[in-house]
């Protein structure tokens, strides 16, 4: 079939049939090698394109035979038919996924509720927790204790509080502010571990054993446990370079305090292991006869009272200790030291926590 | 007026421990002379430098002694051994004790210094190396 060119048809869209077939004409006539005849079959053909382009995928078979010049007529109303249904199919896949997007999030919303509840009731039953209270270590250690299970809410409280405190320090810190302000700030800090004492202490009347063995803390502060808590001399060396730059008496000041806090830890430690000894000696010397009052067990009870002792004694020692630390240092020296000390712990817990959800090759 | 004369107070020390195993053996030979008993406790008191009475076989006390002992300081110990010692004991240190007796108890140069509350408070601040050198119970 002759298909007359049509280089000039311009690009313009044609959506209507009369322009299509004025062109037609208007291209017969400037290619007019006589061919008047032609047009019109071609018009007539232009016609039947024209309506089989409608459908999708004639426009397909078109392209290669037909007259360019219609080809590029009909294309557009082609391309524009078959954007518009692309369009709509793709607004609908788009919907569906979103609905089931929002469908796996009401579920995943309901089980975290679930799951919430369920830990509430659990320790309100008074079982016991630990690696603090991220759900990854948990340990039951028996029946209900109240005294404890208040411990671990207050704790909740407390580190939520000190996570406060130590970001206004920060900023405190960064920004220019007054010593009497950094002094509160400081004041309020050293208040707050004061409060975490008292806490410890009515929890070790409660259970002796559970603060001994810092059940309340993540898993990495409780690998550098010694008695129911941090060691100073061993902070001491942690925060050392942070409050730097320090005057020489300062030096010397934090170096006694150093030595000192160590003394004073060893005691401590010599005084356990002597408990140890004497505990595993009425233990061991124990009988067991039905029915009989066990005297040995009865020493053994005592021996644990003086458990309770070491913990505040031990306490007693880190709270001497900051509070010797803030003596010797300016405000802006101590604010920055708590500072620190806070953060190490925050850090300590978000080590505790990278460690437990690590990704764990399977056995 | 406990003053230590350091002569002295080295001479007790050294008897600080004789004094110890000699007041428990006594203890247990002969609880009816309390009277005599009485008087040791005071004068163990103000003839030693440093002196920690303690229940026997009590933990604390130990800590006690080992930190004195750790800072160079050789204490008398005087360990009480059952509850009406306990009494006894309190009785006769009323006279420079105000309030409850409450055991391990520290004293240098004859005065009642307190617990291990209080040893280990004033060993963190510093006050107690001092002290100690003051009541003579240690040298530089």
């Amino acid at each position: 079939m002759n298909s007359p060119s049509a280089q000039f048809v311009s690009s313009r869209r044609m959506s209507v049939y009369d322009p299509i077939h004025q062109i037609n004409m208007w291209g017969e006539g400037f290619k007019s090698n006589g061919n008047l005849s032609a047009s019109i079959p071609l018009i007539d053909e232009a016609d039947l394109k024209f309506d089989s382009s409608q459908s999708e995928d004639a426009s397909h078979g078109m392209l290669g035979t037909s007259n360019k010049y219609e080809q590029e007529a009909n294309r557009p109303i082609d391309k524009i038919q078959r954007r518009l249904a692309q369009n709509r199919e793709a607004a609908r896949k788009s919907r569906l996924r979103k609905k089931a997007y929002v469908q796996q999030l009401e579920s995943s919303r309901l089980k975290l509720v679930q799951l919430e509840q369920e830990l509430e009731r659990v320790r309100q039953q008074g079982m016991y927790m630990g690696g603090g209270l991220d759900s990854n270590n948990m340990c039951f250690a028996g029946p209900v204790n109240p005294g404890i299970a208040a411990f671990e809410m207050e704790y909740g409280h407390w580190v939520d509080e000190q996570n406060r405190q130590i970001s206004e320090m920060r900023n405190a810190l960064n920004s220019h502010i007054s010593d009497i302000e950094l002094r509160m700030l400081v004041d309020g800090m050293m208040n707050h571990y004061a409060e975490i004492y008292r806490m410890k202490s009515a929890a070790a009347k409660t259970d002796v054993f559970y603060v001994m063995s810092g059940m309340w803390k993540t898993t990495a502060e409780r690998f550098f446990l010694w008695i129911g808590g941090f060691r100073p001399s061993e902070l001491l060396k942690i925060l050392g370079p942070m409050i730097e730059p320090l005057t020489e008496q300062q030096r010397l000041d934090i170096d006694n305090l150093g030595q000192s806090c160590q003394q004073a830890e060893d005691a401590l430690s010599q005084g356990m292991e002597k408990l140890r000894q004497t505990l595993a000696d009425s233990v061991a010397a124990g009988q067991f006869i039905e029915g009989t009052y066990i005297p040995q067990m009865a020493t053994a009870m005592e021996k644990l009272e003086a458990l309770v002792s070491f913990v505040n004694q031990a306490d007693h020692l880190r709270q001497e200790t900051l509070q010797q630390m803030s003596r010797t240092l300016t405000i802006r020296q101590s604010a920055r030291c708590l500072l620190a000390l806070g953060e190490y712990f925050q850090r300590l817990r978000a080590l505790s926590s990278l460690w437990s959800n690590r990704p764990r090759e399977p056995a | 007026m406990h003053q230590a004369i350091p002569y002295m107070s080295s001479h007790n020390n050294n008897f600080g421990n004789i004094n110890e195993n000699y007041y428990s053996n006594k203890k247990k030979e002969n609880h009816a002379s309390s009277k005599g008993e009485e008087k040791m406790i005071l004068n163990m008191v103000s003839e030693n430098a440093v002196i920690v009475i303690g229940k026997r076989g009590c933990c604390m006390s130990h800590v006690v002694k080992r930190l004195l002992q750790s800072l160079g300081v050789n204490p008398a110990i005087h360990e009480v051994e059952e509850e009406k010692d306990e009494v006894i004991v309190a009785r006769e240190l009323e006279s420079i004790i105000e309030g409850n007796v409450q055991f391990p108890m520290v004293f240098i140069g004859g005065k009642l210094f307190g617990g291990l509350d209080r040893l280990m408070a004033t060993h963190i601040s510093g006050e107690l190396v001092p002290l100690l050198k003051q009541a003579g119970a240690l040298w530089l």
